[in-house]
């Protein structure tokens, strides 16, 4: 008894000192965010800032600024792609547990592929193809590009999902006279809600952190996606660290709050999406 | 009548995939081919809008990619790998670590964990962004704590050199990476039944000697896709270093896909960008296919 205890302060010491090793760049964001620009320039730095000097904050919240027509324009792209992504992926997910088809294995196969792919190898064609259609600097264009990036991994974690459901309950619905599109619809659906809030909240972090779409197919700058603005931002505002950390800190708030409440079903769909197929 | 039904639930099945197929063919297999396509002709700022003067040039672009004075394509293939394997020997050893210690239970153990997942989820761009200035030779922290610990003795310009660009990229790249090499090892860990490192510890095997000869080859399969899927994932990285030093300086840590995407979009070489870009995808499908056939394998011995 004595023993365990020791080694669970052992651990618990270790595991500390990891954790705030391994968080510091994000104290560090924070930090910088709150300091002016000759204490982050001072040496040595303080690690604390003398006063919470909280302009930065206000600079980048002020509605002139790019900072909030980024989020919102973000929050337009990855709410589009995530939704594309899931409705495209639960019948795909679906259909590829719980039937034996002919192409089956090779469709898996062919997710798991596009899963792979870089962005650089599709951009120049999807570039032309949407010049074509005449949807470049329109939400449109990234929507549809980012959903390429959630459709595969909703696939993959959404059908070990269905494969987790036992087959007994499409069954029982069968022989209640339920067909296999209605017990889609009224029996899986409802059980693998966990299994879509997965699928859909990896979906939106994917287009939410899409970079190389959101410069390529948005020039303009009123249209662009919260990390192309910040960006330019940083581009033009070399230096400018308390800033550039107090826009950061903004850009990353969904994610944060995603992690905060849904950190258990991330955990679970992150490990799922990699290690089986 | 039973094969009737099973034939009718087979094409349901098909079709329950097929949007998602189609959407995926629109949008990434077509540009695909398309890329390839691109790749065999001379497309460039000046016949980008004259469909009348774009030709099929063959290997042309492929060639002179790999046989120019200073090959560029040459050297962003060996500072891909020098980026990929710098990221992921130590991706892998800092998780293994921690998958180790995180599977243990002690107070604090799911929320200290928990926790490390965020560098994974975070945007990129803002992670690339918080490292450019915590490596910044003026105010930067890095400098100063090297230099508090007498390690350095001026500030280091790390965006600005070579070496240390390369240096800076890879540690920014394995603080993204560590949660997911973490995780799946941790998932690999939980399958061990508790009896075995029991019975083991009955044997007088000391705990080297049980990481060796039962942790290790019991979690094999998830080291193996870990490796894979972290190579191919860290294989075609682009974010972090378009953000952190666009490939500098003087093409130091230039990788494939910035070359492409500098290429296409600075240079407009469209079909010279193209053919890097394919250069990029054939390394990947490489690895990719072991990767697949690591998992049927796995899929068959379940």
């Amino acid at each position: 008894m004595r023993k365990e205890t020791k080694s669970n302060i052992k651990f618990f010491v270790i595991g500390a000192l990891i954790f705030a090793v391994f968080i510091f760049p994000l104290y560090w964001m924070v930090v910088t965010a709150l300091k002016t620009q000759t204490e982050i320039f001072e040496i040595p730095t303080p690690i604390w800032p003398r006063n919470l000097y909280l302009d930065a904050f206000k600079e980048q919240l002020s509605l002139s600024g790019d900072t909030l027509r980024g989020f919102k324009n973000s929050a337009i792209i990855a709410v589009g792609a995530t939704l594309i992504s899931t409705i495209f992926s639960i019948p795909a997910a679906y259909g590829l547990a719980r039937f034996r088809f002919k192409a089956k294995k090779g469709l898996i196969l062919f997710f798991l592929i596009t899963q792979m792919l870089p962005s650089t190898l599709v951009l120049t064609p999807l570039y032309i193809m949407f010049s074509r259609i005449g949807i470049l600097n329109t939400y449109l264009a990234p929507i549809l590009a980012d959903a390429t990036l959630g459709i595969p991994f909703s696939i993959i974690i959404l059908r070990t999902y269905f494969i987790s459901i036992p087959k007994e309950l499409d069954e029982a619905a069968n022989i209640d006279g339920c067909g296999h599109v209605q017990s889609f619809f009224r029996i899986m659906l409802p059980i693998a809600k966990p299994g879509v809030i997965v699928a859909a909240v990896f979906s939106f972090v994917y287009a939410w952190g899409d970079l190389i779409y959101g410069i390529t197919f948005i020039t303009n700058p009123t249209m662009r996606p919260i990390t192309s603005s910040i960006y330019n931002y940083v581009q033009q505002y070399q230096t400018l660290w308390n800033s550039t950390m107090a826009f950061g800190i903004i850009a990353i708030m969904p994610v944060v709050l995603i992690f905060i409440f849904m950190q258990k079903y991330i955990v679970s769909g992150l490990t799922n999406g990699a290690v089986k197929a | 009548m039973k094969k009737g039904k099973m034939k009718s639930g087979s094409f349901l099945g098909f079709m329950f995939a097929l949007p998602a197929v189609i959407y995926m063919l629109v949008f990434i297999g077509y540009p695909m081919i398309q890329n390839l396509i691109l790749s065999f002709k001379n497309v460039d700022v000046y016949t980008f809008a004259q469909p009348e003067n774009q030709q099929f040039v063959g290997m042309a672009n492929y060639i002179e990619l790999f046989t120019d004075i200073n090959s560029i394509m040459t050297k962003s293939i060996t500072n891909t790998l020098i980026f990929t394997v710098g990221s992921i020997f130590f991706q892998f050893f800092i998780g293994f670590g921690l998958a180790l210690l995180f599977s243990k239970k002690f107070r604090g153990c799911s929320f200290f964990r928990g926790v490390t997942m965020i560098s994974w989820l975070l945007p990129v761009t803002v992670a690339g962004l918080l490292f450019k200035f915590m490596f910044a030779s003026s105010g930067g922290i890095i400098n100063q704590f090297l230099m508090g610990l007498h390690i350095l003795d001026a500030p280091l310009d790390w965006l600005l050199e070579p070496k240390s660009a390369m240096t800076a990229i890879i540690v920014a790249n394995i603080w993204i990476g560590i949660p997911f090499n973490m995780m799946l090892l941790i998932t690999g860990l939980t399958t061990i039944p508790t009896e075995v490192y029991e019975s083991a510890n009955l044997d007088g095997a000391n705990k080297i000697q049980t990481l060796i000869s039962i942790t290790i080859p019991m979690i094999k399969p998830a080291i193996m896709s870990v490796l894979t899927l972290g190579f191919v994932y860290t294989f075609k990285v682009f974010d972090l270093v378009w953000v952190m030093t666009k490939g500098g300086p003087v093409n130091a840590t230039e990788l494939v896909s910035t070359y492409a995407y500098r290429l296409s979009f600075e240079e407009f070489q469209f079909s010279k960008g193209a053919a890097a870009a394919n250069v990029l995808f054939l390394i990947l499908l490489v690895v990719g296919c072991f990767y697949i056939k690591l998992i049927n394998d796995e899929e068959e011995a379940m």
